[in-house]
Protein backbone atom coordinates (compact mmCIF):
# COMPACT_ATOMS: atom_id res chain seq x y z
CA UNK A 1 0.00 0.00 0.00
CA UNK A 2 2.96 2.42 1.30
CA UNK A 3 3.76 1.54 -2.41
CA UNK A 4 0.87 3.40 -4.12
CA UNK A 5 0.62 5.59 -1.68
CA UNK A 6 3.87 7.20 -2.73
CA UNK A 7 2.33 7.81 -6.42
CA UNK A 8 -0.76 8.77 -4.62
CA UNK A 9 1.25 11.69 -3.49
CA UNK A 10 3.11 12.52 -6.31
CA UNK A 11 0.40 13.16 -9.17
CA UNK A 12 -3.16 13.24 -7.83
CA UNK A 13 -5.55 12.94 -10.48
CA UNK A 14 -8.62 15.11 -9.66
CA UNK A 15 -12.04 14.49 -10.58
CA UNK A 16 -14.48 17.64 -11.17
CA UNK A 17 -18.09 17.65 -10.91
CA UNK A 18 -20.31 20.56 -11.25
CA UNK A 19 -23.23 19.69 -9.33
CA UNK A 20 -25.49 23.17 -10.08
CA UNK A 21 -23.09 25.82 -9.90
CA UNK A 22 -23.17 28.95 -12.31
CA UNK A 23 -20.14 27.83 -14.05
CA UNK A 24 -18.29 30.58 -12.45
CA UNK A 25 -16.29 28.06 -10.59
CA UNK A 26 -15.60 25.98 -13.41
CA UNK A 27 -13.92 28.50 -14.96
CA UNK A 28 -11.87 29.33 -12.23
CA UNK A 29 -10.32 25.75 -12.28
CA UNK A 30 -10.13 25.80 -15.58
CA UNK A 31 -8.31 28.52 -15.26
CA UNK A 32 -6.14 27.20 -12.28
CA UNK A 33 -5.30 24.30 -15.06
CA UNK A 34 -4.40 26.57 -17.19
CA UNK A 35 -0.39 27.95 -17.83
CA UNK A 36 -0.78 31.32 -15.47
CA UNK A 37 -1.28 29.48 -12.72
CA UNK A 38 -0.75 25.58 -13.48
CA UNK A 39 -1.66 23.37 -11.58
CA UNK A 40 -0.66 20.43 -13.54
CA UNK A 41 2.93 21.65 -12.40
CA UNK A 42 2.27 19.58 -9.23
CA UNK A 43 1.26 16.30 -11.62
CA UNK A 44 -2.70 16.78 -11.28
CA UNK A 45 -4.51 15.62 -14.29
CA UNK A 46 -8.07 16.39 -14.86
CA UNK A 47 -9.05 12.71 -15.70
CA UNK A 48 -12.93 11.95 -16.61
CA UNK A 49 -12.76 8.64 -14.85
CA UNK A 50 -13.55 8.22 -11.20
CA UNK A 51 -12.09 5.16 -11.08
CA UNK A 52 -8.31 7.11 -11.73
CA UNK A 53 -8.99 9.61 -9.37
CA UNK A 54 -8.00 10.66 -6.11
CA UNK A 55 -9.31 14.13 -5.54
CA UNK A 56 -13.08 14.95 -6.28
CA UNK A 57 -13.21 18.95 -7.23
CA UNK A 58 -16.97 19.49 -6.56
CA UNK A 59 -18.56 22.50 -7.40
CA UNK A 60 -22.17 24.07 -7.13
CA UNK A 61 -25.14 23.08 -4.89
CA UNK A 62 -26.38 20.02 -5.19
CA UNK A 63 -29.46 20.19 -6.99
CA UNK A 64 -32.15 17.54 -6.92
CA UNK A 65 -31.00 15.99 -10.53
CA UNK A 66 -27.61 15.86 -9.90
CA UNK A 67 -27.27 14.37 -6.53
CA UNK A 68 -27.31 10.86 -7.40
CA UNK A 69 -24.72 11.54 -9.52
CA UNK A 70 -22.72 12.87 -7.23
CA UNK A 71 -22.64 10.07 -4.56
CA UNK A 72 -22.26 7.71 -7.54
CA UNK A 73 -19.36 9.46 -8.90
CA UNK A 74 -17.93 9.38 -5.24
CA UNK A 75 -18.48 6.07 -4.38
CA UNK A 76 -16.67 5.20 -7.95
CA UNK A 77 -13.56 6.83 -6.37
CA UNK A 78 -11.24 4.10 -5.07
CA UNK A 79 -9.85 4.71 -1.12
CA UNK A 80 -8.70 6.73 0.00
CA UNK A 81 -9.99 10.08 -1.33
CA UNK A 82 -10.19 13.55 -0.64
CA UNK A 83 -13.28 15.76 -1.51
CA UNK A 84 -12.53 19.72 -2.00
CA UNK A 85 -15.83 21.67 -2.03
CA UNK A 86 -14.96 24.75 -4.69
CA UNK A 87 -16.51 27.73 -3.92
CA UNK A 88 -19.24 29.25 -1.56
CA UNK A 89 -22.63 27.12 -2.73
CA UNK A 90 -21.15 24.28 -2.27
CA UNK A 91 -19.99 24.70 1.30
CA UNK A 92 -23.55 26.11 2.42
CA UNK A 93 -25.85 27.12 -0.68
CA UNK A 94 -24.37 30.73 -0.95
CA UNK A 95 -27.02 32.55 -3.00
CA UNK A 96 -29.09 29.73 -3.80
CA UNK A 97 -29.84 28.46 -0.22
CA UNK A 98 -33.39 27.30 0.21
CA UNK A 99 -34.17 27.23 -3.34
CA UNK A 100 -36.86 24.80 -4.02
CA UNK A 101 -34.16 22.96 -6.10
CA UNK A 102 -31.10 22.95 -4.04
CA UNK A 103 -30.14 21.11 -1.25
CA UNK A 104 -27.16 23.53 -0.05
CA UNK A 105 -24.02 22.21 0.51
CA UNK A 106 -22.34 19.23 -1.00
CA UNK A 107 -21.82 18.03 2.45
CA UNK A 108 -25.47 16.65 2.69
CA UNK A 109 -24.45 14.10 1.09
CA UNK A 110 -20.98 13.06 1.12
CA UNK A 111 -17.94 14.04 3.53
CA UNK A 112 -15.70 17.06 2.43
CA UNK A 113 -12.42 17.65 3.11
CA UNK A 114 -11.55 20.78 2.55
CA UNK A 115 -13.77 23.89 1.55
CA UNK A 116 -12.23 26.28 -0.65
CA UNK A 117 -14.32 30.29 0.40
CA UNK A 118 -14.86 32.70 -2.42
CA UNK A 119 -17.70 33.77 -5.10
CA UNK A 120 -16.12 32.21 -7.59
CA UNK A 121 -13.39 30.99 -5.39
CA UNK A 122 -9.91 32.13 -7.03
CA UNK A 123 -7.61 30.03 -8.82
CA UNK A 124 -4.54 30.23 -6.12
CA UNK A 125 -7.43 29.47 -3.42
CA UNK A 126 -8.30 26.47 -5.55
CA UNK A 127 -4.50 25.47 -5.71
CA UNK A 128 -3.96 26.17 -1.94
CA UNK A 129 -6.95 23.77 -1.41
CA UNK A 130 -5.24 20.91 -3.75
CA UNK A 131 -1.84 21.23 -1.97
CA UNK A 132 -3.96 20.93 1.28
CA UNK A 133 -5.22 17.82 0.13
CA UNK A 134 -2.39 16.46 -0.71
CA UNK A 135 -1.57 16.30 2.78
CA UNK A 136 -4.95 14.72 4.26
CA UNK A 137 -4.33 12.53 1.58
CA UNK A 138 -1.25 11.15 2.73
CA UNK A 139 -2.57 11.04 6.36
CA UNK A 140 -5.99 9.20 5.41
CA UNK A 141 -5.99 5.84 6.42
CA UNK A 142 -7.16 2.90 4.37
CA UNK A 143 -10.54 3.78 6.70
CA UNK A 144 -14.18 3.94 4.59
CA UNK A 145 -16.12 6.51 4.60
CA UNK A 146 -19.30 5.97 3.24
CA UNK A 147 -21.80 8.93 2.05
CA UNK A 148 -24.24 10.15 4.74
CA UNK A 149 -27.77 10.38 2.94
CA UNK A 150 -28.53 8.17 0.10
CA UNK A 151 -31.43 9.56 -1.91
CA UNK A 152 -33.70 11.13 1.44
CA UNK A 153 -33.28 7.88 2.88
CA UNK A 154 -32.06 9.74 6.15
CA UNK A 155 -34.76 12.05 8.23
CA UNK A 156 -34.07 15.32 7.15
CA UNK A 157 -33.16 16.51 10.60
CA UNK A 158 -30.68 13.57 11.24
CA UNK A 159 -29.49 13.69 8.09
CA UNK A 160 -28.68 17.34 8.45
CA UNK A 161 -24.57 17.80 9.68
CA UNK A 162 -23.76 21.02 11.15
CA UNK A 163 -20.67 21.90 10.37
CA UNK A 164 -18.66 21.85 13.24
CA UNK A 165 -19.79 18.02 12.83
CA UNK A 166 -18.10 18.03 9.46
CA UNK A 167 -15.08 19.36 10.73
CA UNK A 168 -14.42 17.06 13.77
CA UNK A 169 -15.09 14.18 11.45
CA UNK A 170 -12.02 15.19 9.16
CA UNK A 171 -9.84 15.45 12.28
CA UNK A 172 -11.09 12.16 13.39
CA UNK A 173 -9.96 10.71 10.60
CA UNK A 174 -6.91 11.88 10.47
CA UNK A 175 -5.45 10.39 13.81
CA UNK B 1 -30.84 -5.70 -36.63
CA UNK B 2 -30.94 -2.06 -35.95
CA UNK B 3 -29.28 0.19 -38.29
CA UNK B 4 -28.58 2.83 -35.44
CA UNK B 5 -26.59 3.20 -32.48
CA UNK B 6 -26.93 5.30 -29.82
CA UNK B 7 -24.45 6.65 -28.12
CA UNK B 8 -24.72 9.09 -25.07
CA UNK B 9 -22.42 12.14 -23.65
CA UNK B 10 -22.29 13.04 -20.15
CA UNK B 11 -23.92 14.41 -17.44
CA UNK B 12 -20.55 14.22 -16.23
CA UNK B 13 -18.08 14.26 -19.19
CA UNK B 14 -14.15 15.30 -19.27
CA UNK B 15 -15.07 17.60 -21.74
CA UNK B 16 -17.91 19.78 -20.77
CA UNK B 17 -17.74 22.09 -17.91
CA UNK B 18 -21.23 21.44 -17.32
CA UNK B 19 -23.58 18.86 -16.52
CA UNK B 20 -25.64 18.39 -19.92
CA UNK B 21 -26.25 14.96 -21.48
CA UNK B 22 -26.58 14.49 -25.06
CA UNK B 23 -27.90 11.01 -26.73
CA UNK B 24 -26.82 11.00 -30.73
CA UNK B 25 -27.96 8.41 -32.45
CA UNK B 26 -25.35 7.24 -34.63
CA UNK B 27 -25.57 5.12 -38.21
CA UNK B 28 -21.75 4.38 -38.29
CA UNK B 29 -19.39 7.26 -37.50
CA UNK B 30 -22.23 9.40 -38.75
CA UNK B 31 -24.85 11.45 -36.31
CA UNK B 32 -28.72 11.26 -37.52
CA UNK B 33 -30.60 12.16 -34.62
CA UNK B 34 -30.06 14.13 -30.96
CA UNK B 35 -31.99 14.11 -27.77
CA UNK B 36 -30.96 16.95 -25.13
CA UNK B 37 -31.30 16.86 -21.68
CA UNK B 38 -30.34 20.12 -19.82
CA UNK B 39 -32.38 20.37 -16.47
CA UNK B 40 -29.56 19.22 -14.28
CA UNK B 41 -28.45 22.19 -13.00
CA UNK B 42 -31.84 23.62 -12.43
CA UNK B 43 -32.02 25.95 -9.44
CA UNK B 44 -34.96 27.92 -9.42
CA UNK B 45 -34.15 31.38 -9.63
CA UNK B 46 -37.16 32.33 -11.02
CA UNK B 47 -38.67 31.92 -8.28
CA UNK B 48 -36.46 32.73 -5.52
CA UNK B 49 -36.48 36.22 -7.27
CA UNK B 50 -39.92 36.95 -6.67
CA UNK B 51 -39.93 34.88 -3.28
CA UNK B 52 -37.04 35.32 -1.29
CA UNK B 53 -35.04 38.41 -2.08
CA UNK B 54 -35.96 42.09 -2.39
CA UNK B 55 -35.94 43.68 -5.60
CA UNK B 56 -32.88 45.75 -4.60
CA UNK B 57 -30.85 42.27 -4.11
CA UNK B 58 -32.21 40.61 -7.01
CA UNK B 59 -29.35 42.04 -9.19
CA UNK B 60 -27.00 39.95 -7.62
CA UNK B 61 -28.67 36.78 -7.80
CA UNK B 62 -29.59 36.58 -11.19
CA UNK B 63 -25.92 37.48 -12.06
CA UNK B 64 -25.36 33.69 -10.21
CA UNK B 65 -27.77 32.34 -13.46
CA UNK B 66 -24.07 32.32 -15.26
CA UNK B 67 -20.55 32.77 -14.22
CA UNK B 68 -19.79 33.82 -17.70
CA UNK B 69 -22.29 36.48 -18.90
CA UNK B 70 -23.05 37.48 -14.63
CA UNK B 71 -22.82 40.73 -15.64
CA UNK B 72 -24.82 40.89 -18.47
CA UNK B 73 -27.91 39.53 -16.53
CA UNK B 74 -27.43 41.87 -13.52
CA UNK B 75 -27.33 44.83 -16.34
CA UNK B 76 -30.63 43.47 -18.05
CA UNK B 77 -32.21 42.87 -14.51
CA UNK B 78 -30.76 46.31 -13.49
CA UNK B 79 -32.51 48.16 -16.38
CA UNK B 80 -35.03 47.05 -16.42
CA UNK B 81 -35.67 47.58 -12.57
CA UNK B 82 -34.64 50.91 -13.63
CA UNK B 83 -37.37 51.34 -16.23
CA UNK B 84 -40.05 50.69 -13.66
CA UNK B 85 -38.58 53.21 -11.22
CA UNK B 86 -38.63 55.94 -13.64
CA UNK B 87 -34.77 56.20 -13.42
CA UNK B 88 -32.26 57.36 -16.02
CA UNK B 89 -28.79 56.85 -15.26
CA UNK B 90 -26.12 59.36 -16.62
CA UNK B 91 -23.83 58.98 -19.45
CA UNK B 92 -20.59 57.90 -16.97
CA UNK B 93 -22.56 55.03 -15.57
CA UNK B 94 -24.07 54.09 -19.05
CA UNK B 95 -20.17 54.16 -20.14
CA UNK B 96 -19.25 51.88 -17.39
CA UNK B 97 -21.58 49.69 -17.65
CA UNK B 98 -20.71 49.26 -21.13
CA UNK B 99 -16.79 48.79 -20.33
CA UNK B 100 -17.23 45.83 -18.43
CA UNK B 101 -19.89 44.27 -20.68
CA UNK B 102 -17.50 44.31 -23.32
CA UNK B 103 -14.79 43.22 -21.10
CA UNK B 104 -16.87 40.40 -20.39
CA UNK B 105 -17.50 39.28 -24.12
CA UNK B 106 -13.53 39.34 -24.47
CA UNK B 107 -13.27 36.92 -21.79
CA UNK B 108 -16.03 34.81 -22.61
CA UNK B 109 -15.18 34.30 -26.34
CA UNK B 110 -11.77 33.55 -25.76
CA UNK B 111 -12.54 31.10 -22.88
CA UNK B 112 -15.38 29.70 -25.89
CA UNK B 113 -12.18 29.22 -28.25
CA UNK B 114 -9.83 27.98 -26.04
CA UNK B 115 -12.43 25.14 -25.26
CA UNK B 116 -13.32 24.58 -29.01
CA UNK B 117 -9.17 23.99 -29.20
CA UNK B 118 -8.84 21.52 -26.88
CA UNK B 119 -12.25 19.45 -27.97
CA UNK B 120 -10.75 19.32 -31.11
CA UNK B 121 -7.44 18.16 -29.49
CA UNK B 122 -5.01 20.80 -29.77
CA UNK B 123 -3.74 21.06 -26.23
CA UNK B 124 -1.26 23.59 -26.55
CA UNK B 125 -3.69 26.10 -28.28
CA UNK B 126 -5.60 26.08 -25.32
CA UNK B 127 -3.22 26.65 -23.03
CA UNK B 128 -1.64 29.94 -25.46
CA UNK B 129 -5.90 31.39 -25.37
CA UNK B 130 -5.93 30.65 -21.83
CA UNK B 131 -2.81 32.24 -21.44
CA UNK B 132 -3.68 35.25 -23.31
CA UNK B 133 -6.81 35.60 -21.52
CA UNK B 134 -5.37 36.02 -18.19
CA UNK B 135 -4.42 39.59 -19.54
CA UNK B 136 -8.50 40.28 -19.81
CA UNK B 137 -9.16 38.63 -16.19
CA UNK B 138 -6.10 41.25 -14.80
CA UNK B 139 -8.45 43.96 -16.19
CA UNK B 140 -11.63 43.01 -14.50
CA UNK B 141 -9.59 42.19 -11.21
CA UNK B 142 -8.27 45.46 -11.28
CA UNK B 143 -11.81 47.32 -12.29
CA UNK B 144 -13.99 45.13 -10.23
CA UNK B 145 -12.15 43.62 -7.67
CA UNK B 146 -13.25 40.06 -8.92
CA UNK B 147 -12.37 37.85 -11.56
CA UNK B 148 -15.57 36.57 -12.06
CA UNK B 149 -18.92 37.36 -10.54
CA UNK B 150 -18.29 40.88 -10.30
CA UNK B 151 -20.89 42.71 -8.61
CA UNK B 152 -20.31 46.01 -10.52
CA UNK B 153 -23.37 46.87 -11.76
CA UNK B 154 -26.61 47.82 -8.79
CA UNK B 155 -29.57 49.97 -9.07
CA UNK B 156 -28.73 53.50 -9.47
CA UNK B 157 -25.19 53.19 -10.81
CA UNK B 158 -21.96 51.04 -10.36
CA UNK B 159 -20.09 50.51 -7.47
CA UNK B 160 -16.42 51.14 -8.48
CA UNK B 161 -15.01 54.06 -10.19
CA UNK B 162 -11.86 54.28 -12.66
CA UNK B 163 -8.98 55.18 -11.53
CA UNK B 164 -6.06 56.52 -13.50
CA UNK B 165 -3.77 53.34 -13.04
CA UNK B 166 -6.75 51.25 -14.16
CA UNK B 167 -6.74 53.19 -17.29
CA UNK B 168 -2.99 52.60 -17.57
CA UNK B 169 -3.25 48.90 -16.99
CA UNK B 170 -6.28 48.76 -19.37
CA UNK B 171 -4.59 50.21 -22.31
CA UNK B 172 -1.28 48.11 -21.68
CA UNK B 173 -2.89 44.78 -21.40
CA UNK B 174 -5.43 45.28 -24.22
CA UNK B 175 -2.51 46.68 -26.63
CA UNK B 176 -0.47 43.49 -25.89
CA UNK B 177 -4.18 41.29 -26.09
CA UNK B 178 -4.72 42.56 -29.81
CA UNK B 179 -1.33 41.49 -31.19
CA UNK B 180 -2.11 38.06 -29.56
CA UNK B 181 -5.29 38.08 -31.14
CA UNK B 182 -4.06 39.30 -34.39
CA UNK B 183 -1.27 36.28 -34.11
CA UNK B 184 -4.60 34.02 -33.77
CA UNK B 185 -6.55 35.19 -36.68
CA UNK B 186 -3.35 34.21 -38.77
CA UNK B 187 -3.15 31.05 -37.40
CA UNK B 188 -6.73 29.85 -37.83
CA UNK B 189 -6.75 30.96 -41.29
CA UNK B 190 -3.03 29.41 -42.49
CA UNK B 191 -2.85 26.43 -40.17
CA UNK B 192 -3.63 23.19 -42.18
CA UNK B 193 -3.96 20.76 -39.21
CA UNK B 194 -6.48 23.47 -37.48
CA UNK B 195 -8.73 23.78 -40.97
CA UNK B 196 -8.89 20.01 -40.86
CA UNK B 197 -10.92 19.67 -37.49
CA UNK B 198 -12.55 23.52 -37.98
CA UNK B 199 -13.23 24.14 -41.74
CA UNK B 200 -16.28 22.42 -42.96
CA UNK B 201 -17.41 20.63 -39.81
CA UNK B 202 -20.72 21.60 -38.41
CA UNK B 203 -22.00 23.64 -40.46
CA UNK B 204 -24.96 25.86 -40.31
CA UNK B 205 -26.90 27.10 -43.70
CA UNK B 206 -28.59 30.72 -43.44
CA UNK B 207 -31.75 29.17 -44.28
CA UNK B 208 -31.17 26.45 -41.58
CA UNK B 209 -30.11 29.49 -38.92
CA UNK B 210 -33.78 31.40 -39.87
CA UNK B 211 -35.26 28.99 -39.67
CA UNK B 212 -34.20 27.32 -36.31
CA UNK B 213 -33.87 30.81 -34.61
CA UNK B 214 -29.95 31.40 -33.81
CA UNK B 215 -28.92 33.71 -32.68
CA UNK B 216 -25.46 35.22 -31.38
CA UNK B 217 -22.34 34.47 -33.13
CA UNK B 218 -24.00 30.95 -34.20
CA UNK B 219 -25.77 33.36 -36.21
CA UNK B 220 -23.66 35.80 -37.72
CA UNK B 221 -21.22 32.96 -38.72
CA UNK B 222 -23.98 31.53 -40.82
CA UNK B 223 -24.86 35.57 -42.23
CA UNK B 224 -27.60 36.10 -40.54
CA UNK B 225 -27.29 39.84 -39.23
CA UNK B 226 -28.77 39.60 -36.24
CA UNK B 227 -27.42 41.27 -33.06
CA UNK B 228 -29.48 43.02 -29.76
CA UNK B 229 -26.38 46.10 -29.55
CA UNK B 230 -27.87 47.10 -33.04
CA UNK B 231 -31.36 46.82 -32.54
CA UNK B 232 -31.86 48.34 -29.14
CA UNK B 233 -30.50 52.16 -27.80
CA UNK B 234 -30.24 51.32 -24.28
CA UNK B 235 -26.35 51.84 -24.83
CA UNK B 236 -24.61 53.99 -27.63
CA UNK B 237 -22.80 51.21 -29.52
CA UNK B 238 -22.89 52.93 -32.91
CA UNK B 239 -21.15 56.02 -31.42
CA UNK B 240 -18.34 53.97 -30.62
CA UNK B 241 -17.33 52.08 -33.31
CA UNK B 242 -19.11 49.17 -32.44
CA UNK B 243 -19.44 46.74 -36.29
CA UNK B 244 -21.54 43.94 -37.01
CA UNK B 245 -19.05 40.68 -37.90
CA UNK B 246 -20.63 38.42 -40.69
CA UNK B 247 -19.37 35.26 -41.96
CA UNK B 248 -20.76 33.28 -44.55
CA UNK B 249 -19.30 29.41 -43.63
CA UNK B 250 -21.42 28.93 -40.63
CA UNK B 251 -18.57 26.07 -39.45
CA UNK B 252 -16.68 25.88 -36.72
CA UNK B 253 -13.98 27.89 -38.37
CA UNK B 254 -16.84 30.68 -39.48
CA UNK B 255 -17.88 31.21 -35.68
CA UNK B 256 -14.49 30.95 -34.58
CA UNK B 257 -13.60 33.55 -37.14
CA UNK B 258 -16.51 35.52 -35.71
CA UNK B 259 -15.50 35.93 -32.37
CA UNK B 260 -11.99 36.68 -33.06
CA UNK B 261 -13.04 39.81 -34.88
CA UNK B 262 -15.86 40.07 -32.08
CA UNK B 263 -12.78 40.00 -29.47
CA UNK B 264 -10.83 42.59 -31.97
CA UNK B 265 -14.14 45.02 -32.02
CA UNK B 266 -14.77 44.88 -28.66
CA UNK B 267 -11.07 46.00 -28.11
CA UNK B 268 -11.19 49.02 -30.08
CA UNK B 269 -14.61 49.65 -27.89
CA UNK B 270 -13.15 49.77 -24.92
CA UNK B 271 -10.48 51.82 -25.60
CA UNK B 272 -13.01 54.41 -27.03
CA UNK B 273 -14.96 54.15 -24.02
CA UNK B 274 -12.37 54.98 -21.75
CA UNK B 275 -11.33 57.72 -24.07
CA UNK B 276 -14.59 59.18 -24.40
CA UNK B 277 -15.68 58.59 -20.58
CA UNK B 278 -18.09 61.63 -19.56
CA UNK B 279 -17.27 63.33 -16.14
CA UNK B 280 -20.38 62.48 -13.16
CA UNK B 281 -21.08 60.07 -10.23
CA UNK B 282 -20.80 56.78 -10.61
CA UNK B 283 -23.98 56.08 -8.20
CA UNK B 284 -27.12 58.10 -8.08
CA UNK B 285 -30.32 57.91 -6.25
CA UNK B 286 -32.89 55.66 -7.35
CA UNK B 287 -36.54 56.02 -5.35
CA UNK B 288 -39.58 54.53 -5.16
CA UNK B 289 -40.97 51.09 -5.74
CA UNK B 290 -41.16 49.00 -9.18
CA UNK B 291 -44.51 48.89 -10.45
CA UNK B 292 -45.23 48.14 -13.88
CA UNK B 293 -44.21 45.21 -16.75
CA UNK B 294 -40.83 45.83 -18.84
CA UNK B 295 -38.98 43.82 -21.02
CA UNK B 296 -35.24 44.49 -21.57
CA UNK B 297 -32.94 42.55 -24.44
CA UNK B 298 -29.23 43.18 -24.32
CA UNK B 299 -26.37 41.02 -26.33
CA UNK B 300 -24.65 38.68 -24.26
CA UNK B 301 -21.73 36.71 -25.11
CA UNK B 302 -23.98 34.38 -26.66
CA UNK B 303 -26.39 35.80 -28.37
CA UNK B 304 -29.97 37.73 -26.89
CA UNK B 305 -30.48 37.62 -23.51
CA UNK B 306 -34.22 38.78 -22.96
CA UNK B 307 -35.64 39.87 -18.95
CA UNK B 308 -39.16 40.59 -18.55
CA UNK B 309 -40.15 42.20 -14.87
CA UNK B 310 -43.07 42.71 -13.69
CA UNK B 311 -43.55 44.67 -10.41
CA UNK B 312 -46.92 45.72 -8.34
CA UNK B 313 -45.43 48.56 -6.86
CA UNK B 314 -44.11 46.30 -3.60
CA UNK B 315 -40.89 45.32 -2.29
CA UNK B 316 -40.99 41.70 -4.19
CA UNK B 317 -41.35 41.55 -7.70
CA UNK B 318 -44.33 39.71 -8.95
CA UNK B 319 -42.54 37.83 -12.07
CA UNK B 320 -39.01 37.70 -13.06
CA UNK B 321 -38.63 35.62 -16.68
CA UNK B 322 -35.32 35.28 -18.27
CA UNK B 323 -34.88 33.57 -21.34
CA UNK B 324 -30.90 32.75 -21.94
CA UNK B 325 -29.26 32.85 -25.69
CA UNK B 326 -28.65 29.20 -25.12
CA UNK B 327 -32.04 28.40 -24.43
CA UNK B 328 -33.35 30.02 -27.94
CA UNK B 329 -29.96 28.58 -29.62
CA UNK B 330 -30.91 24.63 -29.04
CA UNK B 331 -32.95 23.85 -31.90
CA UNK B 332 -30.33 25.32 -34.05
CA UNK B 333 -27.40 23.29 -32.07
CA UNK B 334 -29.37 20.11 -32.92
CA UNK B 335 -29.82 20.88 -36.24
CA UNK B 336 -26.06 21.07 -36.85
CA UNK B 337 -25.50 17.76 -34.63
CA UNK B 338 -27.28 15.67 -37.79
CA UNK B 339 -24.80 14.39 -40.58
CA UNK B 340 -21.70 15.40 -38.57
CA UNK B 341 -19.21 12.75 -37.64
CA UNK B 342 -19.58 11.56 -34.22
CA UNK B 343 -16.14 12.17 -33.37
CA UNK B 344 -16.11 15.59 -34.29
CA UNK B 345 -18.97 16.15 -31.51
CA UNK B 346 -17.52 17.43 -28.81
CA UNK B 347 -15.56 20.02 -31.07
CA UNK B 348 -19.06 21.20 -32.26
CA UNK B 349 -20.82 21.40 -29.24
CA UNK B 350 -17.65 23.86 -27.53
CA UNK B 351 -17.68 26.19 -30.53
CA UNK B 352 -21.60 26.79 -29.64
CA UNK B 353 -20.47 27.66 -26.22
CA UNK B 354 -23.75 26.40 -24.78
CA UNK B 355 -24.16 27.21 -21.37
CA UNK B 356 -26.61 24.70 -18.86
CA UNK B 357 -26.34 26.91 -16.23
CA UNK B 358 -28.50 29.73 -17.74
CA UNK B 359 -30.32 27.47 -19.83
CA UNK B 360 -31.93 25.25 -16.63
CA UNK B 361 -31.40 28.40 -14.40
S1 LIG C 1 -19.69 30.01 -5.47
FE1 LIG C 1 -20.48 31.70 -6.71
S2 LIG C 1 -19.25 31.63 -8.57
FE2 LIG C 1 -19.00 29.66 -7.56
S3 LIG C 1 -20.52 28.34 -8.49
FE3 LIG C 1 -21.42 29.23 -6.63
S4 LIG C 1 -22.51 31.05 -7.33
FE4 LIG C 1 -21.11 30.45 -8.95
Amino acid sequence: MKFFNAFRKKSPWILHYNAGSCNGCDIEILAALGPRYDLERFGVINTGNPKQSDIFLVTGPVTYRSRERLVELYCQIPEPKVVIAVGSCTAAGGVFRGMYNVEDGIDRYIPVDVYVPGCASSPQLIIDAVVESLQILERKSKAIETPFKLFGAVETVAGKLSRLGMAKKVTDAED
Amino acid sequence: MKKTVQIPLGSQHISLLEPIRFKFECENETIVGVDADVGFVHRGVEQACTTKFDFKQVGFVVARVCGLCAITHSLSYTLAAEKLLDFTPNDRIRYLRMLMVELDRIHSHMLCLAHTAENAGFEALFMQIMGDRELVMDIQEAISGNRIQFDFIAIGGVTRDLTPEMVTLLHKNLDELSGKIADLIELFESNWSLSLKYRGIGALSLEEAQIYNALGPLARAAGLATDVRVETDDFPYEALGYEMMLETGGDIHARNRVRLREIMNSIAMCRNIVGNLPAGEIMEKAKGKPKGEVIVRLEAPRGELFYLVRGGGQNMLERVRIKTPTFSGIPAMMEVFKGSRYADAPAILASFDPCMSCTAK
